[in-house]
């Protein structure tokens, strides 16, 4: 028996679903069509009136999503594409984000963003949102990596009494597989050394954690042991596991799929610079995607984003250094 | 006490339609003496950042509100002084959001007209226009939800703001949807200095509503008889089940956008017509030509109301403002994910 | 009675300042709060200022068609208590932290915020390159173990073009646990700090051999008997008071001149070296010079020597003659640009021309170690040359 990350997801929310009537889910062609992406597969079969197809108004769907949660309930919002949601951006920064600060009264809901290249799929479907979700005080950004957390964390997301921005990969959707569903995981917030190493660490979350993995796995040949580092949430980040695995080693690189500019990799080296410098004998470098929006062609995706080979070239000039 | 006379909800179990005008006569006089009290705090520079009066707007700000009972939803616009109140505001909560005061419902985080008690149904509006619809739906959506039935939501917004594609999203959203909503838009002519030729197309801003699927009425915003008894009728439609209903009154802006605005722009011809009257001296002299007041009532609740906004006024200003260093900066409920703060 | 001031109010958001047009009011009147005082004019509309509290007007500081900035204090209201109270107008205006940029040409608000910007970090080293390059993990290992660049000198580095990484490092600690090791003295490892610090500078160095003969004649006939490198110390100082260049120090761009002759020697003490300081030594004779010499050298051997006796001197004597060499390339003490040294002395030929053949003399090197930074050859070389003619003529010392 093997499950997929997508799996996991419909697990996820049909577990939420069942387990408290707050929950109900908000999205395009989620109802009897199952979503885009099926990951509300038969749900609205099970849940009769919990799983509802909202018109193309990414802005009402969050402003009514806004409205839900104060009135108590605790609203999942799929939206169709990561890249779609800047429609609805205005209501998750200004609006969902800012109530509890503004009015003690928390926002407790669920934004899921199908986000992440897959090939082919040009520049409006290929988006990563978590940068610009993760500037704004206010919310919560999970970047789950593996099935298991996918399930696990999708579970306490909905729990969570804050906005949450749920990254979901779509690569990862039908090519990850595992075993089984968790019956326990680390909690939102902490960090997993994903591969245990002593020569460098390597920074990674989402799907690059397994283009990571692969480039450790490529340097063990060559007598280098890399640790990789898989963050699962990207606000808040777990500074102290980076921290102590650069202590460790040394030597940093932070992989991210989104654009260079910002992001999740110049946010870890600016922590590990400022509170860590003493334990850096290298400079942290960072690899990320080019700064050209998301190519369509196959040829140009490729080489678009960081892949494994990219990560084992950068690896061994940091670890020559 | 001004307040427990006109507890919000006793339009509905008044006796008479007297009463109900008698409450929002009282409600505009307040906001009306209220907003000049602000504009003066604000002159002499009391108030911090900006000052957004009603002024002309109370006859039907007031008739947004008087018909709300506990458990409905409002979502006011910048020139709903008289609806804030009518739905239960204090003039204590208004005037320590403007003095920024600690102790206000925004305790400074925000201020001047955003502000409100989301979980007692009045919300705190952010200030791109249009946004505050979709959030009215989502509570009464909710409400769907919780087998809640009778609650109406109120969300009032001008004319600038039928723009806007969150006004649209969240229109057709309700309609979709059904939602007992209330949509009441004030088409004062003017969107700051942007006059309505250059907001709209269509002929009346009524027009829209078929496009949604919705029911519409048209009132003269000058009138509060009229607003009373259209805004009145729509919300009962609402409560009864009949889906969204939109309201379109036509008024005039008697003052600037904001109080930093001298309004130069609107047109003279406008102020001299009859879209240029005072409501609240209309609805004075109303109550006199019906003998529900005279001279001396008026001067005796003005008298009172004046003391209020004084006392009130004063109280805030000896209360103490936020203070940075004992504030706990953090922008999430979960204080375990919250990163701390340099 | 309180005063109140009436400021100018912030009357738009991108506004900083205002324009007097007209007071609505004047010193004396009767005012209530709320009421309009003055007509100013800013770039967007015509407004006025209200009273912020009831009172009398005592004066307005502002003038007519003057433009005032947002803050400033245009006039004063005289108020009771009572209101002043009522109010909240007794207290302090608090500080409003985003209210920093201001334009400020009358008496505004002067509270600067106390708010501390969130912006912090160091710089990240632009490139790991070059043997010489310590990583902030290495520097920060190296402190913990009180090492210097110069421990790690025989340190193969496997970095990019040879630099030592944290791994050889840690290999290099880890092989000298192995090894047998004793606890260096103190004095040792200052010596070790003050040579290493020396060492940054280009040193190089000179010598001539001088004739000990007139001075060992003087010896004979003179009581006490001075000894050579109290002769060369003399010397110096002569030498050095005539022109005191070649002792400056270079920082930077400027050469600091000495401001007192003060020579030190050095005396060798178990473990280490001590240089106790002849002061002003260009103002004493040869043979005054001879018992605080002796003194300071009996202390210096005891190590009883006082703080005043060693520092603060502007170029140093070393006799290494006395362990036998004859020539040494002394290294100077790290503040200072001058060492100079004298070797043992010898049975040497000399040319004698007026008799045309070799003739044996006492002979030792004299030798100048030097800072190249601050004098060359030629000027070191005449140094010398003066010494040691001053030498060849003891009796005027």
């Amino acid at each position: 028996m093997s499950i997929t990350y997508l799996e996991a997801i419909r697990e996820a929310q049909a577990h939420a679903l069942r387990d408290d009537p707050r929950v109900f889910i908000y999205g395009q062609d989620v109802g009897a069509f199952g979503g885009a992406h099926k990951a509300t597969k038969n749900l609205a079969r099970e849940f009769p009136g919990r799983v509802l197809d909202s018109p193309i108004s990414e802005d009402a769907m969050m402003g009514l999503a806004v409205g839900a949660a104060i009135e108590g309930m605790r609203p999942i919002v799929e939206m169709q594409f990561a890249d779609f949601s800047t429609v609805g951006f205005n209501q998750i920064i200004n609006q969902a984000a800012t109530l509890f600060w503004r009015t003690n009264v928390p926002c407790p809901l669920t934004v899921r963003l199908p986000f992440g290249g897959t090939s082919g799929s040009g520049p409006f479907h290929s988006q990563c949102m978590e940068t610009v979700y993760a500037h704004y005080p206010g919310l919560i950004v999970l970047t789950p990596a593996t099935v298991e957390d996918a399930y696990s964390m999708l579970l306490e997301a909905v729990a969570i009494d804050d906005p949450v921005i749920f990254c979901e990969h779509k690569f990862l959707y039908y090519h990850l597989k595992a075993e089984a569903l968790p019956s326990e995981a680390l909690p939102v917030g902490k960090a997993r050394i994903a591969r245990e190493g002593r020569d460098m660490t390597i920074v990674a979350y989402s799907a690059m954690l397994h283009e990571a993995l692969e480039a450790a796995k490529e340097l063990v040949p060559e007598g280098w042991e890399v640790e990789v580092v898989d963050l699962r949430s990207v606000k808040p980040i777990d500074t102290d596991t980076v921290m102590a695995s650069v202590a460790r080693t040394g030597r940093l690189l932070c992989v991210g799929e989104a654009w260079p500019w910002g992001g999740v990799t110049a946010e870890i080296i600016a922590r590990v610079s400022s509170e860590g410098y003493g334990l850096l004998d290298a400079p942290p470098q960072r690899l990320n995607a080019k700064d050209t929006p998301v190519p369509y062609h196959p040829n140009l995706w490729a080489a678009h984003r960081p892949t494994a080979r990219a990560i084992t070239a950068a690896a061994r000039k940091l670890l020559r250094l | 006490m001004l307040q427990t006379v006109l507890e919000p909800g006793t339009a509905e179990n008044a006796a008479s339609f007297r009463e109900t005008y008698l409450a929002a006569y009282r409600f505009m006089l307040l906001a009306r003496l209220l907003d000049d009290k602000f504009a003066a705090l604000w002159r002499s520079g009391r108030i911090h950042g900006g000052v957004f009066l009603g002024r002309g707007q109370e006859a039907l700000s007031a008739a947004s509100g008087v018909w709300l009972k506990k458990g409905d939803v409002f979502a006011p616009l910048i020139r709903d002084a008289a609806g804030r109140l009518a739905f239960g505001e204090t003039v204590l909560d208004a005037a320590r959001t403007y003095l920024g005061s600690a102790q206000g419902p925004m305790r400074g985080r925000d201020g001047n007209v955003h502000r409100g008690k989301p979980k007692e149904g009045y919300l705190p509006m952010i200030s791109h226009l249009g946004a505050m619809i979709s959030v009215v739906n989502g509570i009464l959506f909710a409400r769907r939800f919780k087998k809640i039935t009778g609650t109406v939501g109120v969300a009032s917004i001008g004319d600038g703001a039928t723009s806007t594609g969150a006004f649209h999203e969240a229109l057709n959203q309700a309609a979709v949807e059904k939602l007992p909503l209330v949509l009441i838009i004030a088409d004062n002519q003017y969107a700051y200095s942007t006059p309505t030729s250059r907001q709209f197309a269509c002929r009346d801003l009524a027009d829209k509503a078929v496009g949604y699927g919705v029911e519409v009425d048209s009132v003269d915003g000058t009138d509060l008889n009229a607003c009373l008894k259209t805004v009145g009728a729509a919300v009962a439609r609402a409560r009864a089940g009949r889906g969204p209903q939109m309201v379109v009154a036509k008024l005039l802006r008697l003052c600037g956008h904001g109080e930093h605005d001298d309004a130069s722009y609107i047109d003279p011809k406008l102020k001299a017509s009859p879209l240029g009257r005072d409501c609240l001296k209309e609805a004075e002299e109303h109550l006199v030509r019906q003998k529900w007041a005279d001279a001396a009532a008026l001067a005796t609740w003005r008298g009172e109301v004046v003391r209020e906004i004084e006392e009130a006024v004063a109280r805030v200003q000896r209360e103490p403002a936020p203070d940075p260093f004992a504030e706990e900066w953090r922008a999430i409920s979960s204080k375990q994910l919250s990163e701390g703060n340099e | 009675m309180p005063q109140i001031p009436i400021i100018m109010p912030q009357l738009g958001e991108s506004i900083a300042e205002a324009n007097i047009i007209s007071f609505l009011v004047k010193p004396g009147d009767t005012i209530e709060a709320g009421q309009d005082l003055i007509e100013v004019e800013t770039n967007k509309a015509t407004m006025t200022v209200t009273a912020p509290c009831g009172g009398r007007i005592e004066n307005f500081t502002a003038q007519l068609n003057e433009s005032y900035a947002v803050g400033a204090t245009l006039g004063r209201i005289e108020t009771t208590k009572e209101e002043a109270a009522r109010l909240g107008l007794d207290v302090s205006t608090p500080v409003k932290p985003g209210d920093t940029e201001r334009v400020s040409k009358g008496s505004g608000n002067g509270n600067r915020s106390r708010v501390q910007p969130t912006v912090r970090g160091l710089p990240v080293p632009a490139n790991a390159t070059g043997a010489s390059y310590l990583s902030p993990r290495l520097k920060a290992r190296m402190v913990e173990l009180g090492l210097s660049a110069a421990d790690l000198a025989g340190v193969a580095g496997s970095g990019a073009a040879g630099r030592v990484t944290v791994e050889d490092f840690e290999r290099f600690i880890a092989h000298l646990e192995k090894q047998k090791t004793s606890q260096a003295s103190s004095m040792r490892v200052a010596v070790a700090d003050a040579m290493r610090r020396s060492w940054t500078r280009p040193l190089a160095h000179v010598g001539m051999p001088v004739c000990l003969d007139p001075l060992f004649a003087f010896r004979k006939v003179t009581r006490p008997k001075p000894g050579p490198a109290l002769c060369a110390l003399r010397a110096l100082a002569v030498a050095l008071a005539e022109n005191s260049a070649p002792a400056g120090r270079l920082v930077g761009n400027k050469i600091v001149h000495p401001s007192s002759i003060d020579i030190a020697f050095a005396v060798e003490a178990e473990e280490g070296v001590l240089v106790p300081v002849i002061r002003n030594a260009d103002q004493r004779s040869l043979k005054d010079l001879i018992a605080p010499y002796n003194e300071l050298v009996g202390l210096a051997r005891e190590r009883k020597l006082p703080p005043d006796a060693t520092g603060g001197s502007i170029a140093t004597v070393t006799n290494f003659g006395t362990f036998g060499l004859e020539w040494a390339t002394p290294i100077p003490l790290p503040e200072q640009t001058l060492v100079l040294g004298m070797g043992a002395a010898r049975h040497a030929p000399s040319w004698d021309s007026v008799k045309g053949q070799f003739v044996p003399i006492m002979e030792a090197n004299l030798t100048l170690s030097f800072d190249h930074r601050v004098i060359d050859g030629g000027a070191a070389g005449r140094l010398l040359q003066h010494v040691a003619d001053l030498m060849s003529k003891p009796g005027e010392l």
